[in-house]
C-alpha cells in the first residue's frame, strides 16, 4: 500500500518543484507510472480475503478493483484539465494539480482502510479538496450553490454514521474490518437498533446518491469542472457503494426487513431519473442524472445482499466508473469548443470530429448496457439477484434498463447526428491528447470483458 | 497608551487569571476574576471610540454581575456547610448559582447576549484576548467543581449554546460576531462534557485557543472586520487565502483537520455515556457553524472579487507584521489531528 501511497505523495513536490513549462508532462508522467503500479494490485487479489499489506491498510478483491480504478483516474484527470486550467497563472495550476493528487491520497486510504473509523475519516476528508474544485475552479456563479448543497448533503448523511460507529465500538469494542466479521453485533428489531440500522446506511445512500436524496449531484456535475465531474462521477459515487457493502454485512438481520423501502426507492428512483433525462436540455446534467439511475441499480443489488447482488454491483460500479468519466470527458471536448452545454445547440458533431463520434459512439454503447460490455455483466447479476428475490422487480429494472437505452440514444443521436448549425462553423480540431483520453478510458472497458473476473469481488 | 500602564495591565492580566488557577480558595479565586476583569476594562477601552466603552460598559457589568453572584454563592456555601474550599462546593443551590455565573462568564447560552456586542465594540487584537485568555480564569473554576454541578444544568447550557451559537451567527456579516457566535458554540462542546470527562474539556479549550487565535491574527493580518472586506485577501497574501479555507472548515470540525478531534472525542465519551441523541444532536448543531464558516471560506478562497484592486502587487509589499506566530498557528489549526493519540495522552 505504501508503495503506491509514497510515491502519490511525492507527487506533491513533483507539482511545486517542477519548472513551468514540464508541470504537466511531469505530474501525468508519475500519476501515470503509479496507475501502472497499482495495476499489480489486481493479480494478488486473486486470491480470497485479506491482504494485510500493515495493520492499518490492507486490500480484498472488493477494495481493489476501486483502488485501482483511483489510481488510474489521476492521469486522466490531470490530462483532461489540461487545456482549461493552462491559462491560468502558473501557482493555480499547481495548487489545483495539488488539490487533484489530495483527493488521491485521500480516496486511497479510504477504500485501502481496515479501520471502518479511518474510513470514515478518510469518506469526510474527500470533502474538502472536491469543495474546493467545485467552488473554486467552477465555471457560474451557482457553483456556490452547488457546493453548499453537496457539503450539507453528504455531512447530514455522515455525522450520522460517525454517532453510529462510536456506538458500534462501544458495544462490539472494535472497529477492525478484519475482526468485526468475525463478532458482529446482535441486533434484535428494537427501535434503536433500526435507527442505528439508517444512519449505518445513510452517509452512504446519500453519497451514492439514493432518489430523492440525489438533488446535490446533478448541481455538483454541472457546477464542477471536468476533472472535478471525473473523479465525482467515477470514483467518490463508489465511496457510497463501497462503504454501503462493508456495513451492510455488520447489519444481517435487520436488513431483511428494513431494506424494503430503500430498494423500492432505489429501482423507483432509476426509473425516475432515467425519465429526467429523456427531458433533459444540458448534456452534463444527462449524464449526471443517468449516474443517479445506474446507482440506483447498484443500491438494489447491495441492499438485496446476495453474492450475485454484490457482484453485480461492482462490477457496474467499476464499468460505470470509467464509462461515465468518459462521457464527462466527451462532454467537455464539446463545451470546450461551443462554450454551451446546451443539447439543442450541440448538433451534428459526427460531421465535424468524426474520431470523437466513435468515441461518443463507444461510450454510449457501453452506458446503453450493450453486451459484450462489463456494464451489462453487473445489470444482468443485479437485475436477476432481485428477480429471484421477487419478479415484480422485473418491471421495475427492465423498464429502468429500456429508458437507459432510450436516453443514450437520445443523447447521442442529438449530439452526433442532425444538422450543423451555423454557430459551429469553425471549431478546433481535437487534440491527440483528447483522443489519447478517452482511449484511456475505453480500453480498460473494453479489456475488462476480455477478464471479468479481475472486478467480481468477493465471490469470483 | 504608555507602555508602563500597558506592562502593569498585561501583567495584572496575567496574575488575575494565575491567582484563580493556583487558588483553592473561592474568595481568592473570585478575587483573581476582579483583578483579571479590571485589568482588561483599560485595555477594551483604549481607543476612546463610542463603540468601544459601550463594549466595556456592557463587558464591565456583566462579568460584576458574575463576579457578585459567585461571591454571593460561595459564601452562602460557606455559611451552609463552613467549607470555601472550590471542590467542596456541597450546597446545591449554590452551585446552581455558581455554574450560572460562571455560564455568564463565558458567555453561554441563554447568558450569551453580550458576548457578540462587546466582541463587536473591540479592536482584534483585544477580541483575541477576549475570545482566548479571558476563558480560561473561569475555565479553571468549572474544572474544579465539575463533578458537584447539576448534569440536566450543564446539559441543557451546553445543547442551547451550540445551536444558539450556531443560528447566531447565520445572519451575521460582521468578522468579529461570527467570532463571538462560533465562540458561544464551541463553549457549548467544552460545557455538555464537563461532568463525564472535564479532561475533554481542557482539551477542546486548547483547541479551540488555537483556531480561534489564528482566526484573529488572520484577520487582524488582513485588517478585515466584515465579510466583505475578505474579498480581496488574495491580492495581499494569497497563501494565506489559500490557508484560511482549511483553517475556518477546521474550526467547523471537518474531518481530517484539528478541529475534528475534541468533536469525535467528546462525541464518543458521550456516546460511550449512552447518549447517543445528545451526541447526535450536537453532532447536527454544528452543521449550523459550518454553514456561516463556508459562507467565510466563499467570500475568501472560494471566489475572486471582480472588481480589481488599483495595485495589483498588493502582495510584494512586505507585510510590517509579524508573519511566524500566524505560520505556526495556521499549522497548528490545520494539521493536528494524525497527533490525536499525543495529545490525548498529554491531557491525561
Amino acid at each position: 500500500m505504501l508503495k503506491i501511497l509514497i510515491p502519490t505523495l511525492m507527487l506533491l513536490p513533483t507539482t511545486w518543484l517542477s519548472s513551468p513549462k514540464w508541470l504537466w508532462t511531469t505530474t501525468t508522467a508519475q500519476s501515470l507510472m503509479i496507475a501502472s503500479l497499482s495495476l499489480t494490485w489486481l493479480k494478488r487479489s486473486a486470491e480470497p480475503g485479506w491482504l494485510t499489506l500493515n495493520s492499518y491498510l490492507a486490500i480484498d478483491p472488493l477494495s481493489t478493483p476501486l483502488l485501482v480504478l483511483t489510481c488510474w483516474l489521476l492521469p486522466l484527470m490531470i490530462m483532461a484539465s489540461q487545456n482549461h486550467i493552462s491559462p491560468e497563472p502558473i501557482n493555480r495550476q499547481r495548487m489545483y494539480i495539488s488539490l487533484l493528487i489530495s483527493l488521491q491520497v485521500f480516496l486511497i486510504m479510504a477504500f485501502g482502510a481496515t479501520e471502518i473509523i479511518l474510513f470514515y475519516v478518510m469518506f469526510e476528508a474527500t470533502l474538502i479538496p472536491t469543495l474546493a474544485i467545485i467552488t473554486r475552479w467552477g465555471n457560474q456563479a451557482e457553483r456556490l450553490n452547488a457546493g453548499t448543497y453537496f457539503l450539507f448533503y453528504t455531512l447530514v448523511g455522515s455525522l450520522p454514521l460517525l454517532i453510529a460507529l462510536l456506538i458500534l465500538q462501544k458495544d462490539v469494542g472494535t472497529l477492525s474490518m478484519l475482526l468485526i466479521q468475525y463478532s458482529p453485533p446482535t441486533l434484535l428489531p428494537s427501535w434503536t437498533n433500526k435507527i442505528w440500522w439508517a444512519a449505518c446506511l445513510l452517509a452512504f445512500l446519500v453519497k451514492m446518491p439514493l432518489y430523492g436524496i440525489h438533488l446535490w449531484l446533478p448541481k455538483a456535475h454541472v457546477e464542477a469542472p471536468i476533472a472535478g465531474s471525473m473523479v465525482l462521477a467515477a470514483v467518490l459515487l463508489k465511496l457510497g457503494g463501497y462503504g454501503m457493502m462493508r456495513m451492510v454485512i455488520l447489519l444481517d438481520p435487520l436488513t431483511k426487513e428494513l431494506a424494503y423501502p430503500f430498494i423500492i426507492l432505489a429501482l423507483w428512483g432509476a426509473i425516475m431519473t432515467g425519465s429526467t433525462c429523456l427531458r433533459q436540455t444540458d448534456l452534463k446534467a444527462l449524464i449526471a442524472y443517468s449516474s443517479v439511475s445506474h446507482m440506483g441499480l447498484v443500491v438494489g443489488g447491495i441492499l438485496i445482499q446476495t453474492p450475485w447482488g454484490f457482484t453485480g454491483a461492482i462490477i457496474l460500479m467499476i464499468a460505470h466508473g470509467l464509462v461515465s468519466s468518459a462521457l464527462f470527458c466527451l462532454a467537455n471536448t464539446v463545451y470546450e469548443r461551443t462554450n454551451t452545454r446546451t443539447l439543442l445547440i450541440t448538433r451534428g458533431m459526427q460531421t465535424l470530429l468524426p474520431l470523437t463520434a466513435t468515441w461518443w459512439f463507444i461510450a454510449s454503447l457501453a452506458n446503453l448496457a450493450l453486451p459484450p460490455f462489463p456494464n451489462l455483466t453487473g445489470e444482468m447479476a443485479i437485475m436477476a439477484s432481485l428477480f429471484y428475490w421477487s419478479e415484480w422487480t422485473l418491471i421495475l429494472t427492465g423498464l429502468a434498463a429500456l429508458i437507459t437505452i432510450i436516453y443514450t440514444m437520445y443523447m447521442f443521436m442529438t449530439t452526433q447526428w442532425g444538422p450543423v448549425p451555423p454557430s459551429m462553423n469553425n471549431i478546433e480540431p481535437p487534440h491527440s491528447r483528447e483522443h489519447l483520453l478517452i482511449s484511456l478510458h475505453l480500453i480498460p472497458i473494453l479489456l475488462l470483458i476480455l477478464k471479468p473476473e479481475l472486478v467480481w469481488g468477493w465471490y469470483y | 497608551m504608555n507602555p508602563y500602564v500597558l506592562m502593569i495591565l498585561i501583567s495584572s492580566l496575567g496574575i488575575g487569571t494565575t491567582l484563580t488557577f493556583m487558588s483553592s480558595h473561592w474568595l481568592l479565586a473570585w478575587m483573581g476574576l476582579e483583578i483579571n476583569t479590571l485589568a482588561i476594562i483599560p485595555l477594551m477601552a483604549q481607543q476612546h471610540h463610542p463603540r468601544a466603552v459601550e463594549a466595556t460598559t456592557k463587558y464591565f457589568l456583566t462579568q460584576a454581575t458574575a463576579a457578585a453572584m459567585i461571591l454571593f454563592a460561595s459564601t452562602t456555601n460557606a455559611w451552609m456547610t463552613g467549607e470555601w474550599n472550590i471542590q467542596q462546593l456541597s450546597h446545591s443551590p449554590s452551585t446552581t448559582l455558581v455554574t450560572f455565573a460562571l455560564a455568564l462568564k463565558i458567555g453561554l447560552a441563554p447568558m450569551h447576549f453580550w458576548m457578540p456586542e462587546v466582541m463587536q465594540g473591540l479592536d482584534l487584537t483585544t477580541g483575541l484576548i477576549m475570545a482566548t485568555w479571558q476563558k480560561l480564569a473561569p475555565f479553571a473554576i468549572i474544572y474544579q467543581i465539575s463533578s458537584t454541578t447539576n448534569p440536566t444544568l450543564l446539559t441543557t447550557l451546553g445543547i442551547l449554546s451550540t445551536l444558539v451559537g450556531g443560528w447566531g451567527g447565520l445572519n451575521q456579516t460582521q468578522l468579529r460576531k461570527i467570532l463571538a457566535y462560533s465562540s458561544i458554540a464551541h463553549m457549548g462542546w467544552m460545557i455538555i462534557i464537563l461532568q463525564f470527562m472535564p479532561k475533554l474539556t481542557l482539551l477542546n479549550l486548547m483547541i479551540y485557543i488555537i483556531m480561534t487565535s489564528a482566526m484573529f491574527m488572520m484577520f487582524k493580518y488582513n485588517n478585515a472586520t466584515k465579510i466583505n472586506y475578505l474579498t480581496l485577501t488574495w491580492s495581499k497574501s494569497p497563501v494565506l487565502a489559500t490557508l484560511t479555507m482549511p483553517m475556518l472548515l477546521s474550526l467547523g470540525g471537518l474531518p481530517p483537520l484539528t478541529g475534528f478531534m475534541p468533536k469525535w472525542l467528546i462525541l464518543q465519551e458521550l456516546t460511550k455515556q449512552n447518549l447517543a441523541i445528545t451526541a447526535s444532536i450536537m453532532a447536527l448543531a454544528t452543521l449550523l457553524s459550518l454553514f456561516f464558516y463556508l459562507r467565510l471560506c466563499y467570500a475568501m478562497t472560494l471566489t475572486l472579487s471582480p472588481n480589481t484592486t488599483n495595485t495589483s502587487s498588493t502582495w510584494r509589499i512586505k507585510s510590517p507584521q509579524m508573519t511566524m506566530p500566524l505560520a505556526t498557528i495556521s499549522t497548528l489549526t490545520i494539521m493536528l489531528l494524525p497527533i490525536t493519540p499525543t495529545i490525548f495522552s498529554l491531557i491525561m
